[in-house]
Formats: structure tokens, C-alpha cells, sequence
């Protein structure tokens, strides 16, 4: 078969069968901050205080425009499967300001 | 891991330090911006040299981290230099990992379970190296019309790199298989902020598992892994989409009936048989093989070409799940078959080009259509799914002459 010409077989031992043929030293990274810019308007502390501890607002931002209704099933899906700790109450001001974001032009989001 | 759960009051507490002030975009140091030409938008993203061991990448994401490859990256070569490859987390990984202690336990339907150290896997077998594509089963997401939501990738979320490290099933040895094994399941250290929200694990079945080239990798092109792609060890499977290449690997679970986890039974799944935007119930099946795709990397849509000149365009393709057969540039009505370049094996990129003897005039909605050896082909028409995977309509762009 072709896919046996995609492996190179690494040499593996040349004489010494105890060396390592791989040092694992340790890892570590510091990732840049995530400054939670969000544009102005009405629910904005709702979507911040519910919607950016597991991931930026980015996430939301560029979303492609789509209903009402579709916010608000990205919010029960939040909630149901990923067990976001949202506030029932905060629900319609989240979707509110969703719709008012993606109203806006480009630039200024 | 309990210090990473979250409850209600500190998700809350850790969002009130970061209250600032809009505009959203343009805030990355030393980055400048880029337009994905998403259509609809909204389609500018910042892009930044800012994460360690990176490039300048397009950032969809800063946590967890979403970067993509600028199309550019794709101009010369097959190899995609490990600080432009694309990189993906569904859930905030570890941003450090101790080697000494760190452990893949291999479990589940085996013989003896196991917990290995690095250099127990490493001494498992013998050490294999593989050139594969690397894709995101969303790459291009964010091109798809109608469009879907989820990460509005274009189609940058691809690279090709060399993959250094012992096969799965040497290590899948050390605990022996038991009877009924029917699929290997990998998780790895990233897990979920909440209780009770699905962990990132996937699994692929067993004759896949077995294969010669599908590995457990600690290298990216002679580099050890970084923790953003996945240090200390990831899972190659060469063809089949990145979903299935677990990083950070910490478990090997082998499972004797089918996977009802959710990325596997309810999520990463694309329609059984084609659909179109109305299609309400339809059956679903996992996205795994990649399709054939290429695309032209020397010029960009709506580039000026000279008039009367000779002209060369070049780029990449893949084959997919197969070897590359061919790559022919297409417009309308008419189609010049490419020269391929060096052959790096069947899941690598390949190069191809083709000169056109004198431009007599635009050209309009061209693009260039990659064949594997098993006769898929690339489509004139988008095979639209409501989750954006598998993109691999051709690609097309128009050449300005003058
Ligand atoms: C408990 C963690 C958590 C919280 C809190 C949370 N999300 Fe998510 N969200 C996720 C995960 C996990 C994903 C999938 C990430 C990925 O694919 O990389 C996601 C993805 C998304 C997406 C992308 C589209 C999709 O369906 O995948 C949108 C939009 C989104 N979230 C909006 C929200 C909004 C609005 C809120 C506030 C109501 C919110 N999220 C709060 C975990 C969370």
C-alpha cells in the first residue's frame, strides 16, 4: 500500500540499547492576557458576567448575524450541555444584547 | 482538579476584573489586522506575534487559544513551520506539565492497565516518523453559505508537519488487548471549567487504531511538542481530521461497543446523505476522513496579472484520506491539468503549478480541483452542513488582467 511510503523508520538503536532516544524536559507557557473588551450597550454586564468565564467574548463577537431565537438556544445549549452557571433572569438581556451587537458596523464592535 | 472548577461566584469574580472598556478588536500587542473575507461578515480579526513560540497568527480566540495560519504561510514549501501552525482548544489546557510526572494511563478493555511514563512510551516500539495534514474538521467555517455559527475559521485552520513518535498500537501492547476490543479512546489533560460538562475525548475504532502510521507523537518537526500543541504527547492519525489527534494525551481507553461520549455520539458529526439549509431530521454520521482539497497560494482574489504575459500560478492540495492523483486549474467551461512537485507521501501537502502561455484577458472565478487515487474529487458546489465540517467545494478567486 502507498501509505507504508509515508513512513520513514527513524534509526532507531545505533549500538547502545539503553540510550534515551528522547529527553522529555519539562513545559510551561504564560499565554497573553484576555482583556474582555466589549462594545457598549444595553445587557452588557449580563454577557460579561455570564458569558466570558470559559472563553473570550471573541467568541460571541464573530459569530455570523443570525435571530433571536437563535441566541437564545446558544444559551440554553450554555447551560444544558456545558453547565454555564447562568442566571435564568439574565436570559432576555443576553439575547438583547447579542442582536444589538451584531446591528452594529463591524468597526466598532 | 478541583481548583479548576468553577462555581457560580467565582465565574463571576474572575469576569468582574476585566470589565474595560470597547472597542473589542485591535487591542493585541504589536498586531496589526487582517479581512477573512467571511461572506456577511463580521470578518476582521487581529492578528498577533503575542503567544509564545508563535508567528504572527490571525487570532480567533485568545482563550482558549484559537489561532489560525495566515493563507501566506502556504506560499512556499509543504511544511508548515511549527510557530504558523493553526491551534485549537475547546477547554482551557494546563499551562504547565511536569515530564517526570507525568502519566498515560491505558485502560479499559486490555489485559493489564498500565500507567506509563514518557519514556515508557517512548521505549514501546520502534520510533516512526509520518508527514501529515494536520486539519481542523471546521477549517473554513466561516466561508460556508448560509453560514453556521461555532469558530469562524477561514482556511487557515490546516498545516503539514513531520510526527515523530512510537505507533499507538506498540503502546496499546503493553497492555494487551482483551477480547471484544473494539475501539481506542484518548482524553488528555484538558477538561471542562464545570462539573457535569462533557470532557474533550474521542475515539476512533480499532483497524484505524492498529494502522502503521497512526501514532502516539512527542515531535513536530524534529521540535518537542509545545504546550499549545499539545506537550508532552499527541495522537497522529494521518487522513483523518485533527479532532481525533488528542493532545496532551493522559489516557488510553480501549471500549468494546460503540462511543456515546459526546463529541463522538452527539457532536463532530456531519449528515449521513446531502442536505440543503431547509433539511430539518436528518441521520448523522462522525466526521473522520479528510477529502481531497487544493488551493492557490501565488495570488490572492482580485489580483492584478499582466496582460499579454506569460503567467505562473502555484499552491498546494491534498489528497486527503489517499494519496494526491491530480490537481486541474478550472474556470468556466474549460480546465488545464497542474504539474504536481515532490512527493512527500500520501498525507502530505503537494505542490503543483501550471504556466499559461499569455494572459488574453481576466480571469474570472477560477480554482483549482485536487483528485485522490480512490477518485474522490473535489466539488463545483458546497456539500453545506449546519456545523461547517469538511469543507472541500472548490475554491475559487478572479485574476484582474492588465
Ligand atoms: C461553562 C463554560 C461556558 C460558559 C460560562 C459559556 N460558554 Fe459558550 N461555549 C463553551 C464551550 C466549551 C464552547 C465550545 C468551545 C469550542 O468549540 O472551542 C462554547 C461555545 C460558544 C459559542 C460558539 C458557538 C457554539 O455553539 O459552539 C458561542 C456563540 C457561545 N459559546 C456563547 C456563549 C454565551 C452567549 C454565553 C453566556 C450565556 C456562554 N457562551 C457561556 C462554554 C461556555
Amino acid at each position: 500500500m502507498r501509505a507504508a511510503a509515508a513512513l520513514i523508520l527513524a534509526l532507531a538503536l545505533a549500538g547502545c540499547d539503553s540510550a534515551p532516544k528522547v529527553v522529555f524536559a519539562d513545559a510551561s507557557i504564560t499565554l497573553p492576557d484576555d482583556p474582555i473588551d466589549l462594545p457598549e450597550g444595553p445587557g452588557r454586564d449580563a454577557v460579561i458576567e455570564n458569558c466570558t468565564a470559559c472563553h473570550s467574548p471573541s467568541t460571541m463577537l464573530q459569530q455570523p448575524k443570525v435571530s433571536a431565537e437563535k441566541w437564545e438556544s446558544i444559551v440554553g445549549k450554555m447551560r444544558k450541555l456545558y453547565k454555564a452557571p447562568v442566571d435564568e433572569a439574565a436570559v432576555p438581556a443576553i439575547v438583547a444584547y447579542m442582536m444589538h451587537v451584531q446591528s452594529l458596523p463591524e468597526a466598532s464592535r | 482538579m478541583n481548583e479548576t472548577r468553577l462555581s457560580r461566584r467565582a465565574l463571576i469574580a474572575g469576569a468582574g476584573t476585566a470589565a474595560l472598556a470597547a472597542p473589542a478588536l485591535a487591542k493585541l500587542a504589536a498586531g496589526g489586522m487582517i479581512d477573512l473575507v467571511l461572506p456577511g461578515g463580521p470578518s476582521l480579526r487581529p492578528t498577533t506575534p503575542a503567544f509564545p513560540g508563535k508567528g504572527e497568527m490571525i487570532v480567533q480566540r485568545i482563550r482558549p487559544p484559537l489561532l489560525e495560519t495566515p493563507m501566506e504561510v502556504f506560499r512556499e514549501g509543504i511544511i508548515t513551520p511549527n510557530d504558523r501552525m493553526f491551534v485549537r482548544w475547546n477547554w482551557d489546557m494546563p499551562t504547565q506539565v511536569k515530564a517526570a510526572e507525568h502519566r498515560v494511563a491505558v485502560g479499559g478493555a486490555v489485559k493489564n492497565a498500565v500507567s506509563l511514563t514518557l519514556n515508557d512510551i517512548a521505549a514501546a516500539g520502534e520510533t516512526v516518523e509520518v508527514v501529515a495534514i494536520n486539519q481542523c474538521a471546521g477549517n473554513g467555517r466561516g466561508l460556508s453559505s448560509p453560514r453556521v455559527t461555532g469558530t469562524q475559521w477561514g482556511n487557515g485552520a490546516m498545516g503539514c508537519a513531520k510526527w515523530t513518535g512510537v505507533r499507538l498500537k506498540d503502546v496499546l501492547a503493553k497492555a494487551g488487548l482483551a477480547a471484544g476490543a473494539r475501539r481506542v479512546r484518548f482524553a488528555g489533560l484538558d477538561v471542562p471549567l464545570t462539573d457535569g460538562a462533557p470532557q474533550f475525548i474521542k475515539s476512533i475504532p480499532m483497524d484505524i487504531a492498529l494502522r502503521d502510521d497512526v501514532l502516539v507523537a512527542w515531535g513536530m518537526n524534529d521540535a518537542p511538542l509545545s504546550i499549545l500543541h499539545g506537550f508532552p504527547l499527541r495522537i497522529v492519525v494521518p487522513g483523518w481530521f485533527s479532532t481525533y489527534w488528542v493532545k496532551m494525551l493522559s489516557t488510553i481507553e480501549v471500549l468494546t461497543g460503540e462511543d456515546d461520549s459526546y463529541y463522538v455520539a452527539d457532536s463532530y458529526r456531519i449528515p449521513a446523505q446531502p442536505i440543503t439549509p431547509e433539511t430539518k431530521d436528518f441521520p448523522t454520521v462522525p466526521v473522520t476522513a479528510m477529502p481531497p482539497r487544493a488551493f492557490i497560494t501565488s495570488h490572492g482574489d482580485g489580483e492584478v496579472v499582466a496582460l499579454g504575459k506569460p503567467l505562473v500560478l502555484d499552491g498546494i492540495a491534498m489528497g486527503g484520506d489517499a494519496a494526491l492523483e491530480r490537481v486541474d486549474l478550472v474556470g468556466k467551461g474549460w480546465e488545464i491539468p497542474c504539474t504536481l512537485g515532490p512527493d512527500e507521501g500520501p498525507f502530505a501537502f503537494r505542490r503543483w503549478s501550471v504556466k499559461l502561455p499569455q494572459v488574453a484577458g481576466d480571469f474570472e472565478s477560477i480554482g483549482v480541483r485536487a483528485r485522490n487515487v480512490n477518485g474522490a474529487v473535489q466539488p463545483e458546489a458546497l456539500a453545506w452542513n449546519p456545523s461547517g465540517y469538511a469543507r472541500n467545494v472548490i475554491e475559487r478567486m478572479t485574476l484582474r488582467a492588465q
